[in-house]
């Protein structure tokens, strides 16, 4: 009973914070399902999750590092660069976890880096991640010499491949992710810091907190679930390119903010921008099954993403008046 | 005035239902064949969309088009074929952009028990066989043989020694990798060439051009250059061109697009390997139908390839 109310209280307030996403992303879903008998269905519905994962996972170290009024451009070519490290590593022989332990250390260190340069080299985020961005991806391709390295492995394909009571396995990874930042947003001090120094950063400061430390985490966090978005991705497709990736800091970017979240910092919530990946995903996945030409795609997409942000503006403006 | 986003998703909702009832007449059983390209933006898939679409019209078959926006985007490949699997097309034709990635895709189709036929661009078939998936043919030009015909082309042309420039693809890429491989076959036959530049350009445009620049800094005397697509090609005749060079080196590009016809004419290219990806849509539409009846068809299916220069650059379609 207890546990039934306390659901209730979850879903009113994820009806509260994030009203204007989700009421979109519902909205949505009811045309699709009007539109073709082929988008209700339990297969399609959970190919959507999959294919949502990716993108996802990416956007929660976004949200965070947004949260603060940085930027991470890096995340596409940090992902191409952990991928093909830990592609190679599997094809040396390393055994799965250990490959893919390195991988996601791997990832923190790129995003750590990040975090370093932008708080103690003083160098606004968008510079730093633009750098790293470029690095990222030369690395990427001096490590690989510019080919893909695929063919895994049973154990670590079944990581995309295989579920769990009927669920891909890659949506419940995102769903432990997406829980644990919930958690770490709402019950810890990192995530109180995220929100206060997007706020204002400089009295956090002065009230003696060690912001350089919490923002270089917030960073290798970033980093850090690239890297799990990256080994999700390698075993979806058995490959790893130097290639992949491009564009996703732009997805990453696009549904975190139709998810609520502010550009400027300090407001939004990290289930908003779960909503927000959903967005983008039902809608390529409804505008294919309605077989709507991929030229045209972008065009729906683009107005889409303005639509969104103007409902939750909208939506807030009436909330403070 | 508050109310306009929410009119504005309604609106939108609409015209996207509107747009579907126009593409799916009620109570059809025609045969629905999903086609995923690589790209919608390259005239090479715009001329084999046209084959397929006119096949399509003559075999009154129910044709599904759809593909990415960067051939290098393999993932958003697959997610468009998972998608087309949900539909129940009763058969599949591919051109993957990945030979390898293109493969835990297929087995998707197997699963739900929908025919694929590949176009153009080989399965890796290692992988292939690892992963236990099967598909009904390969329609497709023979990359090597077209490799080839471009390295005897210059073998003939030049009587003197020669340096030689190459434009390569996107590295681990079947289809660039056989022309590539096609292309050396024929100058290690003629001692007298040599080549002295071989960089990936990941076959656009932008990239073609700058490679060749930076290849005109250190080899400014190249007297050929091969690029494995046209796009390449066009960019490396700007760049030639910038260097003050246009009209004094080789340039073979493959595939034949109109705008590489256009400079074979007017003499700034010296050819470019013709495959006729109208031929292969239409090919492909006539098989995918066969197949849906549960026909059967050869495991592999080739389509003509041609060099075409400025003797022949009017009477080859």
């Amino acid at each position: 009973m207890g546990d039934a109310i306390r659901f209730l209280r979850f879903v009113s307030r994820l009806f509260k914070r994030n009203g204007g996403p989700l009421a979109g992303l519902i909205v949505l879903c009811l045309l699709l399902s009007i539109a073709t008998p082929h988008f209700f269905t339990s297969s399609n519905l959970t190919n959507v999750a999959q294919q949502a994962s990716v993108n996802a996972i990416v956007s929660i170290g976004m949200t965070f590092v947004i949260l603060t009024a940085g930027i991470d451009l890096s995340v596409g070519s940090v992902l191409a660069l952990v991928g093909v490290v830990l592609a190679s590593l599997l094809r040396a022989g390393l055994p799965m976890p250990l490959a893919v332990g390195i991988a996601l250390a791997g990832g923190f260190g790129c995003g750590t880096v990040n975090g370093v340069l932008v708080c103690w080299g003083r160098l606004p985020p968008f510079i730093v991640t633009l750098g790293m961005m470029s690095m990222a991806r030369g690395g990427a391709l001096v490590y690989t010499g510019g080919r893909p390295i695929s063919g895994f492995e049973e154990p670590f394909r079944h990581l995309a491949q295989g579920t769990w009571f009927g669920l891909p396995i890659p949506v419940w990874i995102m769903i432990g992710l997406y829980g644990a930042a919930h958690t770490l947003l709402s019950r810890t001090s990192l995530g109180r810091y995220t929100y206060a120094i997007g706020g204002n950063e400089t009295a956090v400061r002065l009230s003696g907190v060690n912001v350089h430390v919490y923002k270089t985490l917030i960073y290798g966090l970033s980093g850090f679930t690239t890297a799990a978005a990256a080994v999700l991705l390698t075993a979806r497709l058995n490959s790893a390119s130097p290639l992949a990736g491009i564009n996703y800091e732009l997805d990453a970017i696009a549904a975190t903010v139709i998810g609520g979240t502010s550009l400027m910092g300090g407001e939004g919530h990290i289930m908003g921008t779960l909503i927000g990946a959903f967005i983008i995903q039902v809608l390529r996945n409804g505008l294919n099954l309605l077989n709507i030409t991929s030229n045209f795609q972008n065009i729906v997409i683009g107005a889409v993403i303005v639509a969104a942000a103007l409902l939750d503006t909208y939506l807030k403006s009436r909330r403070k008046s | 005035m508050k109310r306009w986003p929410v009119i504005w998703i309604c609106l939108l909702g609409l015209w996207i239902t509107g747009c579907h009832r126009g593409t799916h007449p009620a109570g059809s059983a025609k045969p629905r064949i999903g086609f995923v390209m690589k790209v919608l933006n390259n005239p090479f898939f715009i001329r084999m969309e046209e084959g397929a679409r006119q096949a399509a019209r003559e075999l009154n078959v129910d044709l599904i088009v759809q593909a990415a926006d960067r051939e290098i985007d393999v993932d958003r490949q697959m997610q468009i074929i998972e998608n087309l699997i949900e539909t129940q097309v009763d058969a599949l034709c591919v051109t993957p952009s990945g030979s390898r990635e293109v493969v835990a895709a297929i087995a998707k189709a197997n699963q739900a028990g929908i025919p694929v036929l590949i176009v153009d661009t080989k399965v890796d078939e290692p992988t292939a066989r690892e992963m236990h998936v099967q598909y009904a043919t390969f329609i497709g030009s023979d990359n090597y043989q077209g490799g080839l015909l471009a390295g005897l082309y210059f073998a003939q042309k030049f009587t003197q020694p020669a340096s030689l420039a190459i434009l390569e693809g996107i590295p681990g890429h079947e289809t660039h990798d056989s022309r590539l491989k096609g292309f050396l076959d024929a100058i290690q036959g003629a001692p007298h060439l040599t080549v002295v530049a071989s960089q990936p350009a990941n076959t656009e445009r932008d990239q073609g051009y700058n490679v060749c620049q930076n290849i005109l800094q250190s080899h400014p005397d190249i007297q050929g250059l091969f690029a494995t697509n046209d796009m390449m090609a066009l960019g490396a005749v700007e760049a030639i061109a910038a260097a003050g060079r246009k009209g004094q080196v080789a340039i073979v590009g493959f595939d034949a697009i109109d705008e590489a016809r256009q400079a074979i004419r007017d003499g700034i290219m010296a050819g470019s390997v013709a495959q006729f990806p109208d031929e292969m849509g239409r090919v492909a539409v006539e098989n995918a139908v066969k197949v849906s009846r549960g026909e059967s068809i050869p495991e592999t299916i080739p389509v003509k390839i041609e060099l075409i220069t400025k003797d022949n650059v009017d009477s080859v379609p």
